[in-house]
């Protein structure tokens, strides 16, 4: 094939658990090299350039320095996808934002603390525009690579806006709640394939909500299986907090 | 017909025998507390006496995903996978699953005859057993009751230390041949009561629907509701599907595939261009359980529901599609009274 897209691969604040969530592809992974040229990856090369076609980005933006870097990515890049629940959600991260942020930076930095300037914890979306996302903590590999099959392809790729519940009950799986578990399946995105409910785990909401969530209904629904209206909050709040209560810009 | 005793320790020799006639598919147990279909490999594992399974035998005629075609990019060619009688015996099918399936028979034969539904439908045999209500089982309100034979090619009645067998069809009389069993003489006990019930027949729901569009149990409902779909899913009468086109990571082969869907979830009322028909839960709420009790029921006359109580039983939030339906009969008489 000639002329590949050329694609980078960048890293915000996160644990590069999606980045190597890439290199995990043990059995499509040159597939995937078949069809793009890698041309910058800290996690994986020393290369820098200037320009690339398609940049994957994870991590949130937790930092100024973040905030000049993803505008960085953002004009040499033509498609921008965020990577997991970090960039594309804030994603865990984002539970320190609705705490206080000077205590938030004591307790990390302790007396240091003047050093490390800090934000709240954003998605990748709150700053620049991200034309595509690939959600979960680490990110969903088989929605990696529905996307990427569909951007070298140049498709729009299809994406669930349905529960987790829906995939698990094609699977025939036990409902989570018959085994005396909690579960956040029936307000998170689905395209996991469920695939926590599968291997005997709750699901724990890494992909985000649905879009209208019914926030209200779920909390009651954990009160109703035992948690406590505060548990059932944080329960939600784990991976979703900029959705909860409002990205903070 | 003649009744015939299967006793208790003789079960699992007479499914031994009904395996050596065909494939048999049989509720095991499923995770901690379920029940689920399956094939049986040891007939001491089946369990006959469960509450309900988590899907209905539907998925067999019906599979949850379905590859509809295989197709090539690279020389544009395609190909239909071939679709394979089931051709099995189904047994401890209860009363209501049989009748949903029924009704699917009804939805894909008419208008465009649903072919591979019809084709694994081919040479299906079911044998029945009588279930005891629980909680959530209703489908004696809509007609189903626990030792209804109807359709059945066999029915296990429950009676003391075991089964009255009894066949029904031809194919039937014939999966009982050469199974030795002494005659059953006595009257098969009444099954036991239900637990819950809608207080009208589908005659009278026909009315109280013509009137129900605007209540307040919708836009209550979905206060509880979160609109996971799960009700759907889990309906035996339900066959609203999606078709998706995936291609393999290498963009050179990909395959079209059916699954099931759910009216619940938004994605499901939305359009292209991105209008969306059911914005809200409760509408969807609303044209759920209208699918079951006045949309089709309107054409044919019967209710669109079995009363298998799985949307309710597997409801996290345990909406229960009774208390909506007898809360609409509920306003809907009081309505109706005459003013004094």
């Amino acid at each position: 094939m000639a002329n590949k897209p050329r694609v980078a691969i960048f890293d915000f604040t996160g644990c590069e658990g999606c980045e190597l969530n890439k290199l995990n592809f043990e059995n499509e992974l040159l597939d995937i090299l078949a069809h793009v040229d890698i041309v910058e990856w800290r996690e994986a090369m020393d290369d820098r350039v200037d320009e690339y076609d398609i940049a994957f980005v994870e991590g949130s933006l937790s930092t100024p320095d973040c905030i000049e870097r993803i505008h960085e990515v953002r004009r040499k890049c033509k498609v921008l996808v965020s990577l997991g629940s970090c960039a594309t959600l804030g994603g865990i991260n984002a539970m320190k934002n609705i705490q206080p942020i000077e205590e938030v930076r004591e307790e990390v930095y302790g007396e240091d603390k003047y050093l490390f300037p800090t934000l709240p914890a954003l998605p990748l979306s709150a700053v620049v525009k991200v034309d595509y996302e690939v959600r979960g903590c680490p990110m969903t590999q088989i929605e990696f690579l529905k996307l990427f099959t569909a951007l070298v392809r140049g498709q729009e790729p299809v994406k669930p806006d349905y529960a987790v519940c829906i995939e698990c009950k094609l699977k025939e799986n036990e409902c989570v709640y018959e085994k005396g578990m909690i579960c956040l399946g029936p307000v998170t995105m689905a395209g996991c394939d469920a695939h926590c409910p599968s291997f005997g785990q709750y699901c724990t909401g890494c992909r985000g909500l649905v879009t209208d969530a019914n926030i209200a209904g779920m909390e009651e629904i954990l009160v109703k299986h035992g948690l406590s209206v505060d548990e059932a909050r944080k329960r939600l709040q784990l991976y979703n907090v900029n959705q909860l209560e409002g990205v903070q810009k | 017909m003649t009744r015939f005793l299967l006793t208790e320790d003789k079960v699992t020799t007479f499914i031994e025998h009904l395996q050596s006639q065909k494939n048999v598919f049989a509720p095991h147990k499923r995770g901690t507390n379920s029940f689920a279909f399956e094939q049986v490999s040891d007939p001491a594992s089946v369990e006959l006496d469960y509450t309900r399974t988590l899907h209905s035998v539907k998925k067999f005629f019906m599979p949850p995903r379905e590859q509809l075609l295989s197709f090539s990019l690279t020389d544009n060619s395609f190909t239909e996978p071939t679709v394979d009688p089931v051709d099995a015996i189904f047994l401890g099918v209860h009363s209501y699953d049989l009748q949903a399936v029924l009704k699917l028979d009804h939805n894909f034969s008419e208008g465009n005859p649903e072919k591979n539904y019809l084709k694994r439908r081919e040479g299906a045999l079911f044998v029945g057993v009588t279930f005891t209500p629980d909680k959530w089982h209703f489908s004696g309100s809509v007609g189903i009751n626990p030792n209804d034979a109807e359709g059945f090619d066999v029915f296990l009645f429950a009676v003391e230390n075991g089964y009255a067998v009894e066949a029904f069809t031809p194919e039937g009389e014939a999966l009982l041949d050469g199974f030795k069993m002494s005659e059953f003489d006595s009257d098969i006990p009444a099954a036991a009561d239900f637990n819950q019930h809608i207080y009208v027949p589908q005659g009278k729901l026909t009315e109280v629907f013509d009137n129900a569009w605007d209540n307040e149990i919708w836009e209550e409902t979905s206060k509880e509701c979160v609109g996971c779909g799960t009700c759907n899913l889990v309906c035996p009468t339900c066959y609203c599907f999606n078709v998706e086109d995936g291609v393999d990571v290498t963009a050179t082969v990909g395959q079209r595939e059916r699954h099931w869907d759910a009216c619940m979830t938004r994605d499901f009322s939305e359009v292209a261009g991105g209008e969306i028909f059911r914005e809200e839960l409760a509408a969807r709420q609303r044209h759920r359980v209208y699918r079951k009790f006045k949309y089709i029921s309107d054409k044919t006359g019967q209710p669109w529901c079995v009363g298998c109580g799985r949307c309710t039983a597997s409801c996290s939030a345990k909406i229960s599609i009774v208390n909506i339906v007898n809360k609409l009969v509920q306003d809907h008489e009081q309505a109706t009274v005459a003013p004094v």
